[in-house]
């Protein structure tokens, strides 16, 4: 008889061709999980990391200790810049598929993950974003005009031709410059921090990563620095469930949630319903809280679904149940606070169609004139010199050379 | 002016930075309280305060990684890596993010940071204490490359490197800390109190970057070099009676080709003398810059001394070590090739 | 001043104190593509004709001077138009062999100029064939010099295949092309005379040839202490045997002289003079001595004196060395000797037959250390077995080098070969001292 191996190979619960399967799934009942105050103690709460915050129920309506009461006003801007964001990814992803532009990533049902969480923290607060997070650049007000033509790489690129499509930055917006390496920006955002108190300011740093990003080496060296010096970050892993085609059992979630290595480093963990736009935003607020006080940084897990593929390199039907979507017991974000607000009297079908087509008609506006600036097949291109600028702040010498040997080759 | 050993002008320059900016901040594996293992900060928190001058964890990716996002935050922080040995960890922060943030976001945002490290042998260190890995650095475009082969060098560079806006890996010579060595391990050592170049001004003076140093004037050959192997070359080319140029390059990146070219064009023959490994070693890009812009007036083949293409031994520092026997060989055969 | 792309060749310094050459012959004209190293042209020096190769591949764009044409040393002669090395490849005009001009004729070495001293050396081991002058690699073609030296040979207009290296596997030294390229403030000969119009009076240029000889005899006899040995030789015997063989062979090609004759009793007599047979190397301080006897033959030619060399004289017939005698002689009249013909001898002899006068001086031909002069053959009354006869004397008027070579041995030497010539069939026996079959 053969014996059976001892290693352990992670599964996922469901691959294409099965009936999606979310049992796995660890849920708390919306409203069930309390709230601790502020000051408390990460080793006190360590808890939280395994239960699931939640404030919207599944009648949409918000319930619980987590309820942030948030001015009708504020959810709707909030709405918006999800659907904004919704929106500017589709018609990003059909450019894509229509050659306009070379690459694209959709934060299809993470949307309020990045608008929440940016709406609960103050324009002053530093954030390093990664490459699944547009939704804090547009809560952010960044022009689309601006974003697009990064995704062009045109003549008006933010990043003057240097950087891949959705790698976005501002200095004026405080978002962090986006990294092609995973899981870089959790150190850096804890040193920010670090900055920030040696300083003496209030200003708190945010930082995403995913989950399958979380196993490398930058997640554990932010969570011991930040543990050790107490810095005053939110540390945020989006648990989409997804890594490309890996399921995040394999990045350590089957045994524990992501959430509770925060209090295996001594710090305060927690873990929130990532598509519960309320939710989100009090959990955030409630760690943003923490950290300006002086309590401390706090690793949020936000448990999401990556809905659409992993990026428009990426296939999902061919390593996950199709439609498995429509089956996350969490629903959709942008569906859920619309019908809270509804239910509230503060919204409407006929308004939500108004507005989708208003933000329609300016994303298109946007991409007229984002063209105008040059595109891939043609208009105005960068002048190729810009590659041996910003290499070093003043050209050195070999630079100058190798300029002047490329514009010798072409002509 | 005083004398100062390599440690103490390094110290002086620290102090001098923490002193007129701020910003500037200090971090690293036990160089807060304890002083470092070299006693290069000594008393640097004692005298600035814990929250200038910080101990870290064993963590180089986290230094390296804290170190650009406290920048990027307004600081202008100065990380220890205790050996260059361990300097791996932190590598893709360097490589990855450190080098290219100013490129990447067109100038919006750059990280001032400067990592100092020990390097080199001659200490029967092993492989673990021994390294000079300059040459996967330089390899890298964005990060400035600097070693320093005294204290009044040591201490001006490093103020250019903290005062620099763009990541500068400065890489310190261990076996220099404390006195000249000329590559005998036989010999008393010499420390810097009796050299030259111990002699360091008190206050804030800067060495520029890009600007080699002609340690001695000649005109048989031109010995091209930094680090430990400026003292191993010059006594190399006194013992054979040679009237050489001893060009000390002590900036890497940015390089000093002016100098370089000047001097091989007026001598015609060439030694490149580093202590890294040979093969893909600095020194490889030293000779292709030589043969493009002198072939012309080369005499003969251009040498190359450098270590051998082993891991550092322990027991073999002297067989390993590219001593002055070697490099002698080199001169030789630039004056008289076969 | 050359535009980019243009490489203008110029005439090159091919030793022995040329200081211009004559056009013979060209081999290309502009708009052909040369290939390097394929011959170029056919200049004369003063000694011989020699084959210029081209010094890079190219095409021609124009050249100095046409057949007959004297061309200055340093002065343009090509402009090529320097080609893509892929068109090197393609060049249409196949390679000629290239002339083997790797070293200047030693022999005809001026040793007043500095320039074939260097060379001369290796030139001497080329003569006899041992190629240590030839670069290590294999190919003739390739030249081994450090780049530097490359410059300094372009800027010079030397061509490097016309230098010998001395340094290790044959490495062209900054040395070498110094010597070539010679003391730039050397200045043209010319006569202290002052110039006049006068039309009693001509003036020649001492160049060439004749400036050559003047300065070879003059260095022969500034440093070789020469002495001189006369001694009667009874040649009747000889006159008697080179008679009959004419006879005999009177359909051979031309009749026998003396010389040849001579030549080969000379050589049987340095056997056991070996002293004689000797090349003196100045430089290094050794005298060479030759295993085999390479006979200079001094010959009277329109343009002066010349030395062509009949190699290996002591293993060739009698009829061998007749022809072997003549071919170089016409060759060096008709100025058409090669340049190994005219160096090499480690013994000359020098005849004016009918002409030679009863005593005579001859310069030694250095590096040799003896030359042995053939005065006029005149019947004469001697005493014979205590009577009057009447016999065909011949003198031999020789010249030593008293450095190397003593009275007692020149003299002992001198004697032998008179020995052989008054009994010519001991030229053909065997010695059975000298273990001989």
């Amino acid at each position: 008889m053969v014996s059976p191996s001892r290693l352990h190979l992670p599964r996922a619960p469901a691959r294409p061709g099965e009936a999606p399967d979310f049992s796995y799934l660890e849920l708390s009942p919306a409203g069930a999980v309390g709230r601790p105050e502020v000051t408390a103690k990460a080793r006190d709460i360590a808890p939280l990391a395994l239960e699931l915050v939640r404030v919207l129920d599944d009648r949409h309506d918000a319930v619980g200790p987590w309820h942030p009461h948030l001015d009708p006003g504020e959810l709707q801007i909030g709405l918006r810049h999800m659907l904004l964001t919704r929106l500017y990814d589709e018609r990003m992803q059909r450019t894509q598929r229509a050659g306009k532009i070379s690459f694209y990533i959709r934060s299809l049902g993470e949307e309020a993950v990045s608008v929440a969480q940016c709406m609960a923290l103050r324009p002053g607060d530093m954030l390093f974003p990664g490459y699944r997070n547009q939704g804090l650049h547009i809560a952010r007000g960044l022009s689309l005009v601006d974003l697009m033509c990064q995704l062009l790489s045109n003549t008006r690129d933010m990043c003057k031709g240097r950087q891949l499509p959705v790698m976005y930055h501002s200095a004026a917006g405080r978002l962090f410059t986006i990294s092609g390496n995973l899981a870089t920006q959790f150190p850096q955002a804890v040193g920010w921090a670090m900055a920030a108190a040696i300083k003496g300011e209030d200003h708190i740093a945010a930082t995403w990563i995913g989950e399958g990003s979380s196993a490398e080496a930058d997640f554990h060296h932010a969570l011991l620095f930040a543990s050790v010096y107490q810095a005053p970050v939110l540390l945020n892993v989006v648990n989409n469930q997804w890594a490309i085609s890996t399921f995040q059992a394999n990045a350590g979630g089957e045994q524990r949630s992501f959430a509770a290595r925060g209090p295996g480093y001594g710090i305060a963990g927690i873990r929130v319903d990532g598509n519960d736009f309320l939710a989100v935003h009090a959990v955030t607020q409630w760690a943003a809280e923490r950290a300006r006080t002086g309590s401390g940084p706090t690793l949020i897990e936000l448990v999401t679904y990556r809905a659409a593929a992993h990026s428009t390199s990426d296939d999902p039907t061919r390593y996950r149940a199709k439609d498995d979507y429509l089956h996350w017991p969490l629903g959709d974000p942008i569906e859920r606070l619309k019908q809270h607000l509804i239910k509230l009297g503060e919204w409407s079908e006929e308004r939500h169609v108004a507005m989708t087509a208003e933000l329609d008609a300016m994303i298109a506006a946007s991409w007229k004139e984002a063209v105008t600036y040059g595109t891939l097949s043609d208009g105005p291109r960068l002048n190729p010199d810009l590659m041996f600028e910003d290499v070093f702040k003043e050209m050195p010498q070999h630079l100058q050379r190798q300029r002047a040997l490329m514009r010798a080759e072409k002509g | 002016m005083a004398q100062m050993n390599m440690i103490q002008a390094l110290n002086s320059a620290m102090d001098a930075m923490l002193q007129a900016d701020p910003s500037v901040i200090l971090m690293g594996e036990d160089i807060g309280y304890f002083g470092g293992v070299f006693r290069a900060t000594e008393g640097l928190q004692r005298k600035h305060g814990e929250h200038r001058v910080i101990d870290t964890p064993i963590a180089e990716g986290a230094i390296i990684g804290a170190a650009i996002g406290m920048a990027v935050g307004g600081l202008r922080p100065v990380a220890e890596i205790q050996f260059a040995d361990y300097i791996y960890p932190g590598f893709d922060q360097i490589v990855s993010e450190l080098a290219r943030l100013r490129y990447r976001s067109a100038g919006d945002f750059f990280a001032p940071v400067t990592i100092r490290t020990p390097c080199g042998g001659g200490i029967r260190g092993g492989q673990t204490h021994s390294q000079s890995p300059e040459g996967i650095f330089t390899h890298v475009s964005g990060i400035k490359v600097i070693m320093p082969s005294n204290p009044f060098d040591a201490k001006g560079l490093l103020i250019t490197a903290i005062e620099d806006d763009d990541p500068v890996v400065f890489f310190e010579p261990k076996r220099l800390y404390n006195g000249p060595f000329d590559g005998d391990p036989n010999k008393a050592a010499i420390p810097w109190s009796t050299h030259p170049k111990g002699e360091v001004p008190e206050g804030i003076y800067r060495v520029p970057f890009g600007k080699a140093d002609i340690v001695r004037s000649g005109s048989q050959v031109t010995i091209i070099t930094y680090g430990t192997m400026v003292f191993v070359a010059t006594l190399a080319a006194a013992s054979l009676g040679v009237d050489a140029e001893i060009i000390d390059l002590r900036s890497l990146v940015p390089l000093d080709v002016d100098t370089i070219c000047s001097s091989v064009k007026k001598t015609g023959r060439c030694v490149v003398a580093h202590e890294a490994t040979r093969f893909s070693g600095f020194g490889a890009e030293i000779l292709a810059i030589v043969q493009e812009e002198c072939f012309w007036d080369l005499e003969a083949p251009i040498q190359r001394v450098a270590g051998w293409d082993t891991p550092y031994p322990h027991a073999f520092e002297w067989e390993y070590f590219p001593g002055p026997a070697r490099v002698g060989a080199a001169i030789k055969a630039a004056m008289d090739p076969a | 001043m050359s535009a980019p792309g243009e490489y203008v060749f110029k005439m090159p310094d091919l030793g022995e104190g040329t200081v211009e050459a004559e056009i013979v012959r060209w081999y290309a004209k502009p708009g052909d593509l040369v290939a390097e190293d394929q011959a170029i042209v056919e200049v004369m020096t003063d000694k011989a004709s020699v084959e210029v190769p081209a010094p890079v591949s190219g095409r021609v764009l124009a050249i100095t001077g046409s057949a007959g044409d004297k061309v200055a040393v340093g002065s343009a002669l090509i402009v090529f138009q320097l080609l893509e090395s892929a068109d090197q490849a393609s060049a249409a005009v196949p390679r000629a062999a290239p002339a083997t001009q790797a070293a200047p004729a030693a022999q005809a070495a001026p040793a007043a100029q500095a320039a074939a001293d260097a060379a001369g050396a290796a030139g001497a081991a080329a003569e006899f064939g041992t190629s240590s002058a030839v670069p290590a690699g294999g190919s003739a073609k390739r030249v081994m010099t450090s780049p530097a030296n490359r410059r300094r040979a372009r800027e010079a207009g030397v061509s490097l295949h016309t230098l010998v290296g001395s340094g290790p596997r044959g490495r062209i030294l900054q040395s070498d092309i110094a010597a070539v390229i010679g003391d730039p403030a050397s200045p043209e000969p010319r006569s202290s005379e002052p110039r006049s119009s006068d039309p009693q009076t001509t003036e020649i240029k001492v160049i060439g040839l004749r400036r050559l000889i003047a300065e070879r005899m003059s260095e022969a006899k500034r440093t070789i202490p020469h002495f001189a040995y006369v001694e009667e030789v009874d040649v009747t015997e000889l006159e008697s045997l080179r008679s009959h063989l004419n006879a005999q062979h009177a359909s051979a090609a031309a009749p026998l002289t003396y010389l040849p004759l001579v030549v080969l009793a000379l050589a049987r007599t340095l056997r056991a003079f070996p002293q004689c047979n000797v090349r003196y190397d100045a430089e290094r301080g050794v005298l060479v001595r030759h295993l085999s006897v390479h006979v200079g033959i001094a010959t009277q030619t329109p343009d002066g004196l010349k030395v062509p060399v009949v190699r290996d004289a002591g293993s060739r017939s009698v009829w061998d060395l007749a022809e072997a005698i003549r071919a170089v002689t016409d060759r060096a009249r008709a100025n058409k000797s090669s340049r190994e013909e005219l160096s090499g001898s480690t013994i000359t002899v020098t005849s004016l037959g009918k002409l030679g006068g009863i005593v005579s001086t001859p310069v030694i031909n250095a590096p040799e250390v003896a030359i042995i002069g053939l005065n006029k053959a005149v019947e004469r009354p001697v005493v014979l077995h205590g009577a009057i006869a009447i016999r065909r004397i011949m003198n031999l008027s020789s010249s030593f080098d008293h450095r190397f070579v003593d009275g007692h041995d020149a003299a002992a030497m001198i004697q032998r070969l008179k020995a052989y010539l008054e009994h010519p069939a001991s030229i053909f026996i065997a010695d059975p001292t000298r273990g001989e079959a």
